[in-house]
């Protein structure tokens, strides 16, 4: 009896133990209230010496009047700059490889390609980038589907915000095609799939009309694009030249699709065509481009953000990580800074809109109530390129601190040994 | 009495010739003017006189009839000098028909009308060198140019201003059979190693070394490696990695040269080395990891902060576009240089008067100061800012380019 109750003591003090050891193990702390000196809310106006008052891992409040609860854990950020962390709308980057040899493979998706230790995504969350839209490469024509990302975490399952978004159409003809036959394939693909959905219907029609059960299902293969002309996916349409601009708004308006542009440089001669189809637009990383102007010979600076900003084209910053300066969100919306484009609308550029363009302003974008709690904590203003993301929180857990990123430390300070041995001769 | 009427109206003859070439005189009023060589001056004034800096400071009377160029509260700063800029030639940079030519020189190649040298300018930079390619073990005579003029000779500032050597494989990578074309021996006899590389550096050297002895320079290659050993020409070597950057200063200390190292991506391994021998450095292209397969295989190493560190250890260091026309602007590549850790002011003499000492053009250009020559950038704000943009470049004097 004496023995048994011992057992139990101990077993109680073990378990007590191993709970205790848990909760240190994940210290996910419910209530937490950010004290910032500064509040990029992007929703609205910026708030100095603000709090965000988070819960669960979404934010309550915000602002300077905030009471903080007497059990919030408080998160001393005086001399931070807190916003909303990047959303980049469109990349193909963190992929072993990102295009398929095949050119109509819409039912392959990222989620099978993404790679979890890819640098690309540790520099993501280094560079304050918190969401991406990860879509096939640009050479093939049905693509394939896209997968949104938070570049945190070792397995895609544990990296995943949602699968199976956005399907990316090229109309750059692949090699050694023309965009003749690029064109034809698109159509003969598109009236094969409509006379299959045709044949599809008469058969469910029959079996209903015979009171028989139809249990047949939609080729696993052709589904993502019903699911395109059911709007359950957006089509992400890569237009290479400015010509093929007015093909994308062709097939938008002919198959009724949610379109998003994605354009390459070449394509801001097409902005009338594009301002007035109103489709959101995913510019590329190349922000100006030089042109010979035949009438005077000058070589010109066309910068592209602001000529789509001035035609009142919403639209979202590429980036390329191999490229000084293009490699950061927060460049790109300096970039667009510098020649004129307003403040704030290019501060939108890489949060707010790039979430809405691929449908998770619900929860991202801004600091507002009601949505994540994934800031990114700057050493300064983010346009300024003295400034550093610190600290990276993540819905309410905090995933990245600089004084503790030792490859940054080891690509910035200088080697052990400076001083080699001489030569001895 | 005669004679006087004659002499008068010649003089006024001659009087209405000279007078407005006089009267050229040029005031540029600026909120801060950064000068490098010395302490910024706010709200001053800058004179200028037939295309050269006559005054400078805060208070200088503007002379009657000088046009004023009245830059506002904007940021002014000596014209940029990119020490390593990509070529204004048309056609090939590399001769492929030796690999040791140092008689060559880029100077007979250079197109005015160049479109990079139309976009160079945009973006404040007023002096560059060009170089022939890197194909060459010994590639030729490299000049300082300025982006103006309409025939190669005004725009040359220095001829043979430095001879062209590539330690790095670059200089190997000729050595194979062209694609779909008849493979020839002419293809075969580059060097295909280091080793090889070296020892024809070292022969071409150990020559002209011989020559020099006796006097007797009939080979106008022996020449110009002749001229490199008296110290007449510096020599620009192209070493990337750590091993080669060794390599180069074992030859130099062979046969005496002075070295000017270009590129230099692991410099910041042997910056206490590179500081000890006063061995200046023009840096760039700039990566963040090797970016091609070509450079992984090569294994140089990347560190961000290579010129914080090179300058940090006392190393001359200028920062450069590295002949890559679609590379980043020499003033960006400032910017990130201080993000990653340089002192600011390092990194603005880092595009300015230090690629200017470094290629021997300093008497002429790279910071303001009376006497030199008026090549101005006109800034909307503080250089290293990103949101900060190029208003205006002028170049002699001249406004060359201004925004709309």
């Amino acid at each position: 009896m004496k023995s048994r109750s011992h057992i139990t003591f101990i077993s109680i003090l073990l378990t007590a133990c191993v709970l205790n050891a848990l909760a240190h193990a994940a210290p996910v702390r419910r209530k937490l209230a950010v004290k910032a000196g500064r509040i990029i809310t992007i929703a609205g106006k910026d708030v100095k010496n603000g709090v965000i008052l988070i819960k669960d891992g979404v934010i309550k409040a915000v602002g300077k009047e905030v009471e903080i609860p007497w059990d919030a854990f408080v998160i001393e950020a005086k001399d931070r700059v807190v916003m909303p962390g990047f959303v980049l709308a469109h990349t193909s980057s963190g992929l072993d490889r990102a295009n398929e040899n095949m050119p109509e493979v819409p039912f392959i998706s990222t989620f099978d390609s993404i790679d979890p230790i890819s640098t690309f995504f540790e520099d993501s969350l280094r560079d304050g980038v918190v969401t991406m839209l990860v879509l096939p490469g640009n050479n093939t024509l049905l693509g394939g589907t896209g997968t949104i990302v938070k570049p945190y975490g070792r397995t895609v399952e544990a990296m995943l915000i949602k699968r199976y978004t956005g399907l990316k159409i090229s109309l750059r003809p692949s090699q050694n095609t023309s965009r003749m036959g690029h064109m034809q394939r698109f159509r003969r693909y598109m009236s094969d799939l409509k006379d299959y959905l045709e044949d599809y219907e008469q058969k469910k029609a029959d079996a209903e009309e015979e009171k028989k059960p139809f249990d047949e299902e939609i080729d696993v293969t052709k589904q993502p694009m019903v699911d395109l002309l059911n709007k359950r996916l957006t089509a992400f349409v890569y237009c290479d030249r400015a010509a093929d601009v007015s093909k994308a708004i062709e097939i938008k308006n002919t198959h009724k699709l949610d379109t998003v542009l994605v354009l390459g440089p070449d394509c801001y001669k097409a902005v009338g065509l594009i301002a007035r189809s109103k489709l959101p637009v995913i510019l590329d990383s190349q922000l100006v481009v030089w042109e010979t102007n035949e009438q005077t010979n000058e070589e010109e600076m066309k910068i592209i953000p602001m000529i789509f900003h001035k035609a009142g084209v919403k639209f979202a910053f590429q980036i390329d990580t191999s490229q000084y300066g293009r490699r950061y969100l927060w460049y790109q919306a300096a970039t667009a800074v510098k020649y004129g484009m307003k403040r704030q609308e290019a501060l939108k550029s890489i949060t707010l809109y790039p979430a809405q363009f691929i449908g998770v302003d619900d929860r991202l974008g801004s600091i507002e109530a009601g949505k994540e709690a994934t800031l990114i904590f700057l050493t300064g203003d983010p346009l300024d390129a003295q400034s550093w993301v610190d600290q990276v929180m993540v819905a309410g857990e905090i995933v990245y601190e600089r004084a503790k990123d030792e490859r940054l430390k080891k690509l910035l300070e200088p080697p052990l040994i400076m001083q080699e041995p001489k030569d001895t001769d | 009495m005669r004679n006087c009427i004659i002499l008068l109206t010649f003089l006024l003859f001659v009087l209405a010739f000279v007078a407005p070439g006089r009267a050229e005189i040029i005031a540029v009023k600026a909120g801060r003017i950064l000068t490098i060589s010395g302490e910024p001056v706010e709200n001053g004034v800058i004179l200028i006189e037939d295309g050269k800096i006559a005054e400078i400071g805060v208070g200088i009377e503007i002379p009657e009839g000088a046009a004023v160029i009245d830059a506002g509260k904007s940021v002014v700063m000596p014209g940029l000098v990119d020490a390593s800029a990509a070529a204004p030639v048309r056609g090939d940079l590399n001769e492929q028909s030796n690999e040791i030519t140092p008689t060559l020189r880029i100077s007979d190649a250079l197109d005015p009308q160049s479109k990079a040298l139309k976009r160079i300018v945009q973006t404040g930079v007023t002096t560059l060198f060009v170089s022939p390619g890197r194909r060459n073990v010994i590639g030729g005579l490299g000049v300082v140019v300025k982006p103006t003029g309409k025939i190669p000779q005004q725009m040359i500032l220095k001829d043979e201003a430095a001879l062209r050597v590539v330690m790095d494989l670059d200089s190997t990578q000729g050595n194979r059979i062209p694609r779909y074309q008849v493979p020839t021996d002419f293809y075969y006899r580059r060097p295909g190693t280091r080793m090889a590389i070296i020892w024809m550096l070292r022969k071409s050297f150990f020559d002209a070394q011989q020559q020099k002895d006796s006097e007797q320079t009939e080979d106008p290659n022996l020449a110009v490696l002749s001229a490199v050993l008296k110290d007449e020409i510096p020599i620009h070597v192209n070493a990337r990695r750590a091993i080669v950057i060794r390599a180069a200063l074992k030859v130099a200390d062979e046969y005496g040269l002075k070295l000017i190292l270009q590129e230099c991506t692991e410099g910041y391994k042997v910056a206490g080395q590179l500081a000890e021998r006063k061995i200046p450095v023009v840096l760039g292209p700039f990566y963040y990891y090797p970016g091609s397969m070509g450079q992984y295989r090569e294994g140089r190493k990347v560190n961000w902060n290579n010129a914080g560190i090179l300058s940090k250890a006392g190393v001359k260091v200028a920062l450069a576009s590295g002949e890559q026309a679609g590379a980043i602007d020499i003033l960006t590549a400032a910017i990130f240089a201080v993000r990653h850790g340089m002192d600011r002011d390092e990194a603005l003499k880092a595009i300015t008067i230090t690629p200017a000492e470094i290629l021997g053009v300093a008497d002429r250009v790279g910071s303001l100061e009376k006497g030199k020559d008026a090549d101005i950038v006109v800034l909307s704000g503080d250089p290293l800012n990103v949101t900060t943009r190029v208003e205006k470049v002028i170049l002699n004097g001249k406004t060359v380019y201004k925004i709309d």
